[in-house]
């Protein structure tokens, strides 16, 4: 209920909206979403449902971990976990009862985007009527029982890398990324895939291989493709029935979840975890009688009228460089030699956006940190905070975007290709802007990462429409894209945060 | 130095108002703000503190209209909210650099004058470790440290000695009495012991509106003669909290000695001095 009420909550159901309506493509529409060797479904009930579910699947998995993955983090933080240690709820219960919020959460999701579907289906149905049992089918067997371990790996990787955000961001792209790619070999193997979508892949893809009349493996293509227009061909898609073993499998995954929360919840901290700093006997300060260090505040030097921002800059910088675990900078400069060291179009394409995801908890909270911490009233109350504080806040996260990048940097600019040095700088100013952006729009950090994961997903595949730093090849317009994207992005973030702070 | 509340309203929906047609004036001196919780205390100092704007009305300060120049206020403001919080890889010599910084101010005698405060705050030994390891009082005198950093001329307090042990009230109470001579010092509590010795002025607030505004000894003559002490049996006490104000109770060889407020004393009840306490009771309970 606490997150259902929340502002985010709202911007995560309208970007479901958004996402759902991209799920199957309007007819005349440049791209496709699942196309196997040329060929896709005719829109009826089975074709919207079965693709819907198997999109859902993937993208809700992918974007549905980084929306529920804090739960236990929150309690932390509002020292709610505190109380909730001293009733006699069970480690088991609290777990189990987090994992059901998730699911929850993500099932609402699901909701919405089967009735923007059908709302499609409505739109751009090939004079099909309308199943439901055919259209929910799918789901039922499929996305729900997926969602479910979602919330459980959710859970359990909060338990696991507890503070460690950046290792559970990469631990979970790691599975996600073994998930997607294992292709079971055998029908009875179907069974142990977790988000359920191989074995209806595999049923499209026997029945186009029908079709074409061939038993070598063909071309299935998923997530946003644009193929040549000329060369789609459709065929009739009626759904499938799921065996019986799977089905028993899905049921099977989701007690196999409840018993991984019941072993995790014996290791689980109930909120009692060693804190990082800690004060030693020596750091307490000696307890002075009254009056032996009493100062006379009219005596104190008077301090000088100074409204440079370096001071600011330095600060914001600082906090920057020490968010999260000191080590963590060691993955930094291992992708800093990384840049040197690989080919130079695998270091721009690959290496560049792993590093700079690398900064996804740095960068998702520079303009939201202020209330996080609670320091709002004292930023908000500042001299010129607009012109002073945010430009600092953006200056210094820019700057440590362009020092990761400097190995790129300057090996691009020796082979003088400086359309390349642009883009990367571009990327970064980009990128920083973005997160700026889509914190003070959302007051909160989850949009940016959500976004941010699936930028950097998208680009590790090579598309290249979702090139944001110079990595593959572009129109000479693509500089000036990158800069109007900049400064609309810019100009929002000013309005809006004048918008908050004149309130 | 002038603060002109004119009748300022600060209103959350159609029928909720956080304050409603506030009017006071505020001169150099300690301003004592009491009232219970949710008396509007916070809001009026947010809104003075330029956090946040009223609905209606103006907050002037020394003529200028904050509302419109904010940034008047911010330049020689020294604001304590009542719940904040800090940056916990920051030590304190850097959180307040920053805070410095955002207050606009430098020079080369800034760190003179942080570490004279954190010393003056007896945080010294504790400076250069982040601020993450303080306890709850230490952070809250780090707030203080950063309401004086700029020699401000207007300093709001909400709820400043919350987590202070006594000798840090002390401590406090000292370092800011020095404040009163050429400032505009707003000192806000629900604990009347932390103004009575300091203010120079008492304001009493309830449920958004002001209900009484003046020196000390003019308010507590507002409940002069009209406090007692009698000894009554444990069982009478609720059928004597229905007719009078209570202010203390103490248990005494198996009776109570109450201390109450009444224009009808009981018999055997002994006439008390009033103090701060018993006006604050008096008129947050008959208004």
């Amino acid at each position: 209920m606490q997150r259902t009420r929340s502002y985010a909550f709202l911007i995560t159901l309208c970007a479901s909206l958004a996402l759902g309506y991209t799920f199957v493509p309007e007819p005349n529409a440049s791209y496709s979403t699942i196309r196997i060797a040329g060929y896709v479904g005719f829109y009826n009930s089975a074709w919207f449902g079965y693709v819907t579910a198997i999109m859902t699947s993937i993208f809700l998995a992918l974007i549905g971990f980084y929306l529920v993955n804090s739960g236990i983090k929150k309690d932390t933080e509002t020292k709610v976990g505190q109380v909730v240690a001293a009733t006699p709820i069970s480690n088991f219960k609290y777990l189990i009862a987090k994992v059901f919020s998730n699911y929850m959460l993500l099932l609402t999701i699901i909701a919405v985007l089967i009735f923007m579907s059908m709302i499609l289906f409505l739109l751009y149905n090939d004079g099909y009527s309308f199943g439901f049992f055919q259209f929910i089918k799918p789901h039922l067997f499929i996305t729900v029982p997926a969602m479910f371990s979602i919330s459980v790996l959710a859970v359990v990787f909060e338990v696991c890398f507890g503070k460690y955000s950046v290792l559970q961001n990469l631990a979970f792209f790691f599975l996600f990324t073994v998930l997607l790619v294992s292709t079971p070999q055998k029908e009875s193997y179907f069974a142990f895939d977790v988000l359920g979508n191989k074995i209806v892949m595999a049923q499209i893809e026997d029945e186009v291989r029908d079709i074409i009349k061939s038993d070598e493996r063909i071309a299935f293509n998923i997530g946003y493709v644009i193929p040549d227009k000329k060369e789609t061909k459709k065929f009739e898609f009626d759904g499938m029935n799921f065996p019986k073993s799977f089905i028993l499998s899905r049921i099977a995954w989701m007690l196999f979840g409840i018993a991984l929360i019941g072993i995790i919840s014996l290791v689980f901290h109930r909120f009692d975890r060693r804190e990082r700093i800690r004060i030693k006997p020596s750091y307490q300060p000696n307890k002075k009688q009254i009056g032996a260090n009493e100062i006379q505040l009219s005596n104190l030097p008077k301090p000088k009228v100074n409204y440079a921002i370096f001071s600011l800059f330095r600060t914001e910088f600082l906090l920057l460089f020490r968010k999260g675990k000191r080590w963590l900078w060691i993955l930094n400069i291992i992708g800093m030699i990384l840049l040197i060291v690989f080919p130079l179009t695998f270091s721009h394409q690959i290496v560049l956006p792993l590093l700079w995801f690398l900064q996804v908890h740095r960068l998702s909270d520079i303009t939201t940190k202020e209330t996080t911490h609670n320091v709002h009233y004292f930023t908000f109350t500042a001299f010129r905070p607009m012109r002073r504080l945010l430009v600092s806040q953006l200056a210094a996260a820019i700057t440590l975007m362009l020092l990761l990048s400097v190995p790129l940097i300057i090996r691009l600019a020796l082979t003088f290709n400086f359309t390349s040095v642009l883009a990367v700088i571009f990327g970064a100013v980009l990128l920083v802007v973005l997160a700026a952006t889509l914190g003070i729009l959302s007051n909160g950090k989850k949009l940016f990462e959500v976004f941010f994961f699936m930028l950097t997903y998208t680009n590790i595949n090579g598309i290249s429409h979702a090139d944001y730093f110079g990595g593959f090849e572009h129109s000479s317009f693509y500089l000036i894209l990158l800069l109007v994207l900049i400064l609309s992005l810019t100009c929002i973030t000013f309005l809006k945060r004048t918008y908050t702070l004149n309130k | 130095m002038q603060l002109d509340i004119q009748n300022i309203s600060k209103r959350y929906s159609r029928n909720k108002f956080g304050l409603k047609d506030f009017s006071m004036q505020i001169e150099t001196g300690i301003l004592g703000l009491l009232g219970p919780n949710g008396a509007g205390k916070s809001t009026l100092l947010k809104m003075i503190a330029t956090v946040t704007k009223p609905t209606n009305g103006i907050i002037a300060l020394n003529q200028n209209n904050i509302a419109k120049d904010p940034n008047y206020m911010r330049k020689q403001l020294g604001f304590l909210p009542q719940d904040f919080g800090v940056y916990p890889n920051l030590n304190a010599f850097e959180f307040l650099e920053y805070m410095a910084a955002m207050k606009g101010i430098g020079g080369s005698d800034l760190k003179l004058r942080i570490s004279q405060l954190l010393e003056g705050l007896n945080l010294i030994d504790a400076a250069k470790k982040p601020i993450g390891s303080y306890s709850g009082g230490m952070k809250q005198r780090v707030g203080i440290a950063q309401a004086l950093l700029n020699n401000p001329k207007i300093v709001i307090f909400d709820e400043p000695t919350v987590g202070l042990d006594p000798e840090e009230r002390v401590r406090f109470r000292n370092l800011i009495s020095d404040l009163a001579n050429d400032c505009i010092v707003i000192l806000s509590s629900h604990i009347v012991s932390d103004i009575d010795t300091i203010a120079d002025q008492v304001a009493i607030i309830k449920d958004g509106s002001l209900i009484t505004h003046g020196g000390q000894e003019e308010i507590i003559n507002l409940v002069k003669d009209k406090v007692y002490e009698v000894s009554i049996p444990k069982d009478e006490l609720a059928a004597f909290k229905e007719k009078h104000i209570i202010v203390s109770t103490t248990r005494l060889k198996g009776e109570l000695v109450v201390r109450y407020i009444t224009e009808n004393p009981l018999e055997n009840s002994t006439n008390m001095q009033a103090n701060l306490e018993d006006a604050y009771l008096y008129l947050t309970k008959t208004n």
